[in-house]
């Protein structure tokens, strides 16, 4: 009984890690998508890799923005985790979608960093975070479930 | 319908959230200060083509940044375009990780004590990213530079502190990435180099 609630407490506090690092993405991605489309430069911490990277036709696939791709899956993230926070049948429910967006995004960013670094030669420190902060997701939203298989 | 605290607590979050991209979007909507030729270009600047040319373009660059690399021959093309009608002057915006890219700033500065500055810039740009500590003391000789003088300068804290008033400029007019350029006081928002050229010409023909 003991053990069951302390997984169903990490389960939450899981939860609550994912909704803040997916927040943290729905910044990051408004941030660069609001200097990609305004043409305005970005604090970059590898000097002119943001701006060679939101000037490659790499950067756009079917004329969309990655960072707009970006956006729209952290936004659905966030919607996600915070649908879970709802009750108990919903926290169970979603859990696989999270772990299917997730999924989702480590592809994406996977394909991207290839793109950044053997075909646009120049790597956005934005994008570098995103990637990493996709995978962190992905990894926790996985060990949630996990977590929600033992308690079940 | 009654929300658990939790949900209350993810709803503060995302309220707080969608407040700070509000005040920033308000932030980022201000428009951009227009800086006089003066503050841009000081006298002891490096320039190219007419100093009385009513157009007046200023790059913050940095000699070992891929961007800076693929916008040079942007720039040589305005300039062979424009040298009677514009002004150009190359600052100096070495990025620190980019480790030959004070070097590099050092070795131009060194090169224009010399007279040879432009030699120097162009030298260093065809290098393209492959700059190391021997690409200095080749250009020396390919430049036929005086080697003493050369290396005394490339120490000098005067050189040093010339690249870094230039830095200090560049952080104070908003500089914060590779290339930056500066049309007519104005910082440029480019999506491609060939924005650039369209902007000069623009400026040019007196449209802008």
């Amino acid at each position: 009984m003991m053990k069951h609630m302390k997984n169903d407490q990490r389960v939450i506090v899981l939860n609550r890690i994912i909704f803040i690092l997916s927040l943290i993405g729905v910044l990051m991605a408004t941030y660069v998508l609001q200097s990609w489309i305004r043409h305005a430069s970005i604090v970059c911490l590898t000097g002119g890799g943001c701006t060679l990277v939101a000037k490659s036709r790499y950067s756009y696939p079917f004329g969309i923005p990655v960072p707009a791709v970006g956006l729209a899956g952290y936004t659905m993230l966030t919607i996600l985790t915070f649908l879970r926070t709802m009750n108990e049948g919903l926290r169970t429910k979603l859990l696989p979608w999270v772990i299917g967006m997730g999924l989702f995004g480590v592809c994406f960013v996977s394909w991207f960093t290839y793109t950044e670094l053997f075909l646009i030669k120049g790597v956005c420190t934005w994008c570098a975070v995103s990637a990493v902060n996709m995978v962190i997701i992905f990894l926790l939203a996985v060990i949630s479930s996990h977590m929600q298989k033992r308690i079940a | 319908m009654k929300l658990a605290p939790e949900s209350k607590l993810f709803l503060s979050i995302i309220a707080v959230t969608v407040a700070i991209v509000g005040i920033a979007a308000v932030a980022l909507t201000k428009p951009a200060p227009v800086y006089t030729r003066y503050d841009l270009i000081p006298s002891d600047a490096h320039t190219l083509g007419s100093l009385s040319a009513p157009v007046y373009l200023v790059e913050f660059s940095d000699f070992e940044c891929p961007a800076c690399i693929s916008a040079k021959p942007i720039v040589d093309d305005i300039l062979k375009t424009y040298g009677g009608k514009l002004l150009y002057a190359y600052r100096y915006y070495p990025l620190a990780q980019h480790p030959f890219a004070q070097k590099a700033a050092q070795a131009a500065q060194a090169a224009g004590l010399q007279g040879k500055f432009w030699d120097m810039y162009a030298l260093l740009f065809a290098q393209g990213e492959t700059l190391s500590d021997a690409t200095f003391s080749k250009l020396v000789t390919q430049l036929d530079l005086n080697p003493d003088k050369f290396s005394s300068d490339f120490m000098s804290e005067s050189v040093k502190q010339r690249i870094l008033k230039d830095v200090n400029d560049g952080n104070r007019f908003g500089v914060n990435a590779t290339p930056t350029f500066f049309l007519n006081g104005k910082k440029l928002e480019l999506s491609s180099y060939d924005q650039l050229k369209t902007a000069v010409d623009a400026a040019v023909k007196g449209l802008k």
